[in-house]
């Protein structure tokens, strides 16, 4: 398919089918998929779902041609913003090199995840949708762009339906990045995806529900993403204080707004409510090893997510300097990020020139923390108390984009008896994305979850399938290390709906709950497999 | 001094021209954010790590083996590495049709040396500098016609044939290889008249000196030249300077992970950015029409309840 079929007036552009969807390994190989559900007729009324019969955004339908016409001026409007200096400084250079130079060699396809899951479907190249961004730019922003528009390759219909479809598919990408890393002259396609998000929500106010409204927006009024208000924090490590005595035998006191501590320790407030383990597990071992901390319970410094990230300059520059500033406040010598991904490229790579440097504090990954906590020996652990095969995934944000590659991997290898711990193949900095970047893994919207099911999470979990290769008997427990919040909560989703666990014994959890289960002082199991404790999750 | 000649100098100031304005338009756009991409060669870390990995980073000295991105480069710029590892079908075509480009430039500057000692007397016949020079421009040329024209017809069918690149491949980039190839075919045709590359030299000698035409040229040869200068002036307008993106989306770009530590030209310009206007239209940006800088906006929560316990 062309990329200016976008802008052609039909009722739905693609349709992923089942049988066209790339296989699973064993023991998924025969498995019988359940095909994405079709919108009800009420909300394909009401919500923009043309491109492939998906709605990740709710995206209303104009409701007059005259409607129509505004959005597609904005539209317009954006893209030439997208181009100055003074509205996009912070992303200008790599655009324009990425809109100019595609050599049109689709090596980037086949590096793609969702364009091979998706049984190779169009709309889905990375260049498509920055195909039809460069054509739109090229034929009504260019002097001459209309003329012989179509022997120059670009001669594209902007209507409501092409704005409408590029919005959507926008949001079929996870921003891994993975094409642009074999890209033979540089262009970032992943980039222009981001570029063509912020278009739309700086200028047109149009984003994923549950990154921005309940997002991003939530994390700036109430403090955090989750909705969780400063007032409920403190209760909540309360909670945790009294479980960490539960599970351990000791009570912990988790320091809290502590001024002139060595280090503000940020997680991501999801792990509090979905996974409270892991805040646990970072205050036991930071206890055990010593460790001059404090977490934040001042407005949106307990929330590690920077959801601007993935769509916003200006939100994502709002919430970093929050957290910048309340570091400062605190006096903090640095700033540890907890185990999410995004948060860790956001705070430590995008924001290091938000500001100049006297105003900065220094951050740091917590797999770095916990790879020298290990390496100090000042925990003892005990490898044969983690006696199960495990399996590690790179969070993209913090491995192929920022180079953390090491640490977790050498934490593994310290905590697990010898020959447990195998790569997913490949790895590192060449990793698969989870399925669940760039906000995936939050968003629910109309019927998108099928998709992130069918489509961007399929590469993960046959990723998962294969490292455990030969030891499928549901009996053999397994364990997927997942050391970020977002890749947890996608990995998550696709387990329970693929029946992973029941069939195979795959089950997933962080790095610092397997650290806490191999020491050597913590009496109990730390960590539950389903079915073990009260809870299905642990 | 002919219409050729004329031709010449005009392309070639076209070409500078344009093409050095495209360099100045990237090369003055301001620092963008941090947006690198691992492995990054001068990390000096096979696996792809960065600093990062370190604990307290920025208390130590950075080390940069600057010597690992020509490592990187260099064979990337000749041997076109990513598409050998990523895109091999391809390769086959684009590899000698590249090779062919830099053989062809090759023999290009040698031709200008050997106009350039000419000027001073010097011929293949007489001097052994020069007859080295014409050698040189021999063994460059005409394996490059050879190798171009291979890469520029085997790209021509693949783009016609391949289900991957029809859809992408517009007239425009159908005609841009055609051009080439007409350009690889007609020079190897001149050099089967003129095997020395007497006539060619004597033409650069004259763009040289600005001097006459002395040696008669074939009617293929004019054709080859006329082709040459049109591709000349027209290239820098194209995206296959994508050179240019090779160098700012690798060394500007890609392995851009210069962290912020104060340093006072990064001050300045973070500053200066932070005083831009912004118009972006969203009601939550609240830019008030570029009333207001990033600086204002950014430190401004528009949803903070100041009196939230």
């Amino acid at each position: 398919m062309r990329p200016e079929e976008i802008s052609k007036k039909t009722e739905q552009l693609v349709t992923i089918k089942t049988e066209d969807l790339a296989p699973l390994p064993f023991p998924y190989d025969t498995y019988e998929e359940t095909p994405i559900t079709p919108l009800k007729e009420e909300q394909k009324k009401k919500w923009e779902h043309s491109l492939d019969g998906v709605s990740a955004l709710t995206l209303p339908k104009p409701e007059t041609p005259e409607e129509e016409e505004r959005l597609v001026k904005a539209f317009l409007s954006g893209l030439e913003k997208l181009m100055t200096k003074e509205n996009n400084w912070t992303f200008l250079q790599p655009l324009m090199l990425s809109l100019e130079y595609c050599a049109k060699c689709q090596t980037c396809a086949d590096a793609c995840p969702a364009f091979e899951m998706s049984g190779r479907k169009d709309i889905y190249r990375p260049t498509f949708r920055a195909d039809v961004l460069r054509k739109i730019a090229k034929k009504y922003l260019s002097k001459g762009g209309k003329i012989l528009a179509g022997f120059r390759g670009h001669d594209i219909d902007l209507n409501w339906d092409t704005i409408a479809r590029l919005a959507e598919l926008a949001y079929r990408c996870t921003l891994c990045r993975r094409c642009a890393s074999v890209c033979p002259v540089g262009v970032d396609n992943g980039l222009i995806t981001h570029e063509l998000r912020k278009l739309f929500s700086q200028e047109m106010g149009i984003a994923g529900p549950e990154i921005h409204e309940k997002g991003s927006v939530k994390h700036l009024k109430f403090g955090s993403s989750t909705g969780m208000t400063k007032a409920a924090v403190a209760d909540i490590i309360e909670y945790l204080e009294d479980d960490i005595e539960e599970k351990t035998g000791k009570r912990i006191k988790i320091p809290l707004n502590k001024k002139g501590a060595e280090i503000l320790l940020i997680h991501n407030a999801g792990e509090f409510m979905a996974w409270p383990e892991n805040p646990m597990a970072f205050a036991i071992l930071f206890d055990a090893a010593g460790i001059d901390y404090t977490l934040s319970t001042d407005l949106v410094g307990y929330d590690a997510v920077n959801y601007g990230l993935w769509y916003d300059d200006v939100q994502f520059a709002r919430v970093a300097l929050k957290h910048i500033e309340i570091a400062r406040n605190l006096g903090v010598k640095k700033i540890v990020i907890g185990e999410c991904g995004h948060a860790h490229k956001a705070l430590s790579v995008i924001a290091d020139r938000l500001l100049p440097g006297a105003q900065m504090i220094p951050r740091e990954s917590s797999y770095t923390l916990l790879n020298d906590i290990v390496k100090s020996g000042k925990i003892k652990f005990d490898p044969s108390k983690n006696d199960f095969p495990v399996t590690l995934h790179d969070p993209c944000n913090a491995v192929r984009l920022m180079g953390i590659v090491k640490p977790q991997r050498e934490v593994l290898n310290a905590i697990f008896p010898p020959g447990r711990f195998r790569e997913m193949e490949p790895h590192g900095v060449e990793n698969y994305c989870c399925g669940g970047g760039s906000g995936f893994a939050i968003m629910s919207s109309g019927n998108f979850p099928d998709w992130k099911r069918l489509v961007s999470g399929r590469k993960k979990l046959a990723q998962i399938l294969n490292a455990f290769q030969g030891e499928m008997d549901p009996s053999i427990k397994k364990m997927v290390c997942a050391p970020c919040s977002n890749c947890k909560g996608q990995i998550r989703d696709m387990l329970e709906s693929y029946e992973v666990y029941e069939k195979t014994g795959i089950w997933y959890t962080g790095l610092v709950e397997l650290m806490v289960n191999a020491m050597v002082d913590q009496k109990k199991p730390y960590l539950e497999w389903p079915g073990e404790g009260d809870d299905d999750d642990m | 001094m002919g219409f050729l000649q004329i031709l010449t100098y005009l392309s070639g100031l076209v070409f500078v021209i344009a093409f050095g304005a495209k360099l100045l338009k990237y090369a003055t756009m301001p620092m963008h954010v941090r947006w690198e991409l691992y492995p990054i060669p001068h990390e000096g870390k096979e696996w792809g790590g960065s600093f990062y990995e370190e604990i307290d980073h920025w208390k130590k000295v950075r080390h940069k083996d600057h010597m690992a991105q020509y490592r990187f480069m260099v064979p990337e710029i000749l041997f076109i590495r990513a598409l050998h590892e990523d895109n091999r079908p391809l390769w086959y075509w684009s590899f000698p049709f590249h090779m062919g480009l830099y053989l062809c430039i090759g023999g290009l500057i040698f031709l200008g040396f050997g106009a350039f000692v000419q000027i001073f007397g010097m011929v293949p016949e007489n001097s052994a500098l020069a007859s080295l020079f014409q050698s040189l421009t021999t063994v460059f040329a005409v394996p490059g016609y050879i190798l171009g024209t291979i890469g520029a017809l085997g790209l021509i069918v693949k783009r016609t044939t391949d289900s991957n690149l029809t859809d992408v491949t517009a007239g425009i980039d159908f005609m841009n290889l055609i051009w080439l190839g007409l350009l690889f075919v007609t020079g190897f045709i001149v050099w089967l008249q003129d095997p020395g590359f007497n006539v060619s030299r004597a033409y650069f000698q004259s763009l040289l000196t600005y001097g006459p035409m002395k040696e008669p040229m074939s009617a293929i040869h004019v054709v080859n030249l006329l082709i040459f200068i049109g591709f000349w002036a027209y290239f820098p307008f194209t995206p296959m300077t994508h050179m240019v993106s090779k160098y700012f989306m690798w060394d500007k770009v890609k392995w851009d992970d210069d962290p912020n530590r104060g340093d006072a030209g990064m001050d300045s310009k973070i500053k200066k950015y932070l005083a831009y206007p912004v118009t972006w239209a969203a009601v939550h940006i609240d830019s008030q029409g570029g009333k207001k800088t990033w600086a204002d906006i950014a430190t401004t929560n528009p949803w903070e309840n100041k009196d939230q316990k």
